[in-house]
């Protein structure tokens, strides 16, 4: 069992998280055509961004919505609940560079598996969620 | 086995969509329009359908929508409704300020005026048509001699109430069909319902020598796959023998439907189609695919409208049109699609020409750039206190018209092509394309289980 009952209350945890990897400037809800990324982030120190769906339970879901995002975020993460995300068959993520957060219900996180960068990230993509970061994000 | 040639007929959902059909109309069969379309706007749209036919020569379909003013299955609840609500919306009184009610569409109230009793009836008591009100075989003669003379005569009438177009009236076509007004069987008074259109359909047909009648028959999914049902209704069809039958089980998606549903389709089909044309009044490529097994064609709307629940869910933001892919024969977002371009060894536009479409549109959009076929997917907020983005209008337009080039493409290959090279292909796409679209195309394996199961 975990306290988390809608995504949403993995968001502060996650993005915290995401901040003390470098990701400072951040945004949640990122409309990328008919989806929305959970929390988007770029690092200025490592010129890399990254994209986080987040999840309570159904991995499957969202490793396919993970590699859409792949197309405009050099890593890609699914964060989930610690106790599901123990239950995530983790070589097909490895297997498509995504990679794994565990939330605990403490709201401690912690990198199950690292997202490796990839070819698929089209620039255009990339660099208009940097811009609209630069614009609309705090950090 | 039989093996017609599918016909396509488009479906005018609404004048907005017109310019789709007046562009594209020359490489369908047909042209469907609903009764309360024709009702609520009379003028534009017999001046639409006549500038249509005049352009592509080719015949247009009214659907009485009768069934409208039956009971239908509550979306939410499942339950049997018969206080027609969902005819009606909230409108504005006049003389109080801020003060709606809830009245019946315009549209309907005067499509059951036309119609007269018991269409009317049901409007003026606020309670639905039910088989009782057709006690005698009299009474169903004379709605059916209205519903069929309203598809007949709508348009001419529409054109001599004018000084300005009188004299065109004798212009205008009559439809390709009339159709005999037929009801939803809904699943708690099957029985009833079914022999209620069964004596509609009988009297249309005895009745009516002029124009070729067709029947609808419109039911619950559950209609499709009850065996028992199924063949009193087959029987039924048979034995009163209309021109033609258009099926349409409610919430039937044949990009989603269980195998047992789509060989119940199948079904259908080979009992009926050695005795008359069968179509599916919403469907898409495997409705044409069943060509193969006599179904005659099928109907759909411009973007796409595959699919078509009886009672139309309201409330629910406009979808985003996505793009077709004609290899998976389904619609898929364009960064799913974009996703598989590095499996697919796309790198280019004209790698995509090759291996994903070469149609008007796309070579028109991605030119010099496969980057452009973002284009397909636009988006921006379309006013400034928006808080959702969606799709732009001018995307959803390259959509439309792509879709529409390609599903003449799908028609013209089925024609050409055997069985076992449609099953083929659809295990074929299945097998190129990635991992990442492999939960969205499930059809496709299905599909060629269908089609080539004995």
């Amino acid at each position: 069992m975990t306290k988390f009952s809608k995504e949403r209350q993995l968001r502060v945890p996650v993005a915290r998280f995401a901040k003390r990897q470098g990701f400072c400037l951040q945004t949640v809800e990122l409309p990328f055509y008919e989806y929305r990324i959970d929390l988007y982030g770029f690092s200025r120190k490592n010129d890399a961004t990254v994209a986080i769906e987040l999840k309570l339970s159904n991995w499957r879901k969202a490793l396919v919505q993970a590699m859409l995002y792949q197309l405009c975020a050099d890593l890609v993460y699914i964060a989930m609940p610690e106790s599901s995300a123990r239950r995530v068959d983790t070589s097909e993520l490895e297997f498509c560079g995504v990679g794994l957060i565990g939330v605990r219900d403490s709201g401690r996180c912690t990198c199950m598996l690292a997202a490796r960068t990839h070819e698929e990230v089209r620039q255009n993509y990339r660099q208009s969620q940097i811009n609209y970061l630069k614009e609309n994000a705090n950090g | 086995m039989a093996d017609a040639k599918p016909s396509v007929i488009l479906r005018l959902g609404s004048h907005s969509e017109k310019e789709y059909v007046a562009k594209t109309l020359r490489q369908f069969d047909g042209v469907m329009v609903g009764a309360n379309l024709l009702q609520i706007s009379p003028a534009a749209t017999a001046s639409l359908l006549l500038k249509l036919h005049r352009e592509s020569e080719r015949p247009y379909f009214v659907d009485p929508m009768t069934y409208a003013f039956g009971s239908y299955c509550d979306v939410e609840t499942g339950k049997v409704r018969n206080d027609l609500d969902w005819i009606k919306s909230n409108q504005k009184v006049p003389s109080r300020k801020g003060v709606t009610e809830r009245r019946f569409k315009g549209s309907y109230r005067k499509l059951a005026d036309s119609f007269g009793p018991p269409f009317s009836d049901a409007i003026d008591r606020g309670i639905a048509i039910s088989p009782a009100d057709f006690p005698r075989n009299d009474v169903i003669d004379v709605a059916v001699q209205s519903v069929i003379a309203f598809q007949a005569e709508r348009l001419r009438a529409v054109f001599r109430e004018d000084p300005q177009t009188a004299s065109f009236a004798d212009d205008l076509p009559v439809p390709g069909v009339v159709f005999a007004p037929y009801f939803y069987v809904e699943p708690t008074r099957a029985q009833q319902w079914m022999q209620l259109n069964h004596r509609l359909a009988s009297s249309a047909t005895s009745q009516h020598k002029g124009i070729p009648v067709h029947v609808i028959v419109c039911g619950h999914l559950d209609l499709l796959t009850d065996e028992a049902l199924s063949a009193i209704v087959i029987e039924n069809l048979l034995e009163c023998k209309p021109a033609g039958v258009w099926l349409w089980f409610s919430r039937f998606d044949e990009r989603i439907a269980t195998k047992d549903e789509l060989l119940s389709l199948r079904s259908w089909v080979e009992q009926l189609s050695p005795s008359m044309p069968v179509f599916n009044m919403h469907g898409g490529f495997f409705s044409l695919a069943l060509s193969k097994f006599g179904m005659a064609g099928t109907a759909h709307g411009v973007g796409y409208g595959e699919q078509k629940d009886v009672v139309p869910v309201i409330g629910q933001s406009t979808p985003t049109v996505q793009y077709y892919v004609r290899a998976l024969h389904s619609k898929y977002s364009v960064p799913l699609i974009q996703r598989c371009f590095s499996r697919l060894r796309i790198k280019s536009p004209d790698d995509f020409f090759a291996k994903v479409c070469d149609c008007a549109i796309c070579t028109h959009i991605m030119k010099s750039d496969l980057d452009e076929f973002s284009q397909f997917g636009e988006i921006h907020y379309s006013t400034p206190t928006s808080k959702r983005a969606a799709q732009t209008p001018a995307a959803a337009r390259r959509c439309r018209y792509h879709f529409l080039l390609n599903r003449t493409e799908e028609r013209n290959e089925i024609a050409r092509a055997s069985l076992a090279e449609i099953v083929t292909a659809c295990n074929a796409a299945w097998e190129t394309w990635p991992t990442v679209i492999r939960p969205f195309i499930e059809h496709l394996k299905l599909w060629s289980e269908v089609l080539s199961a004995t």
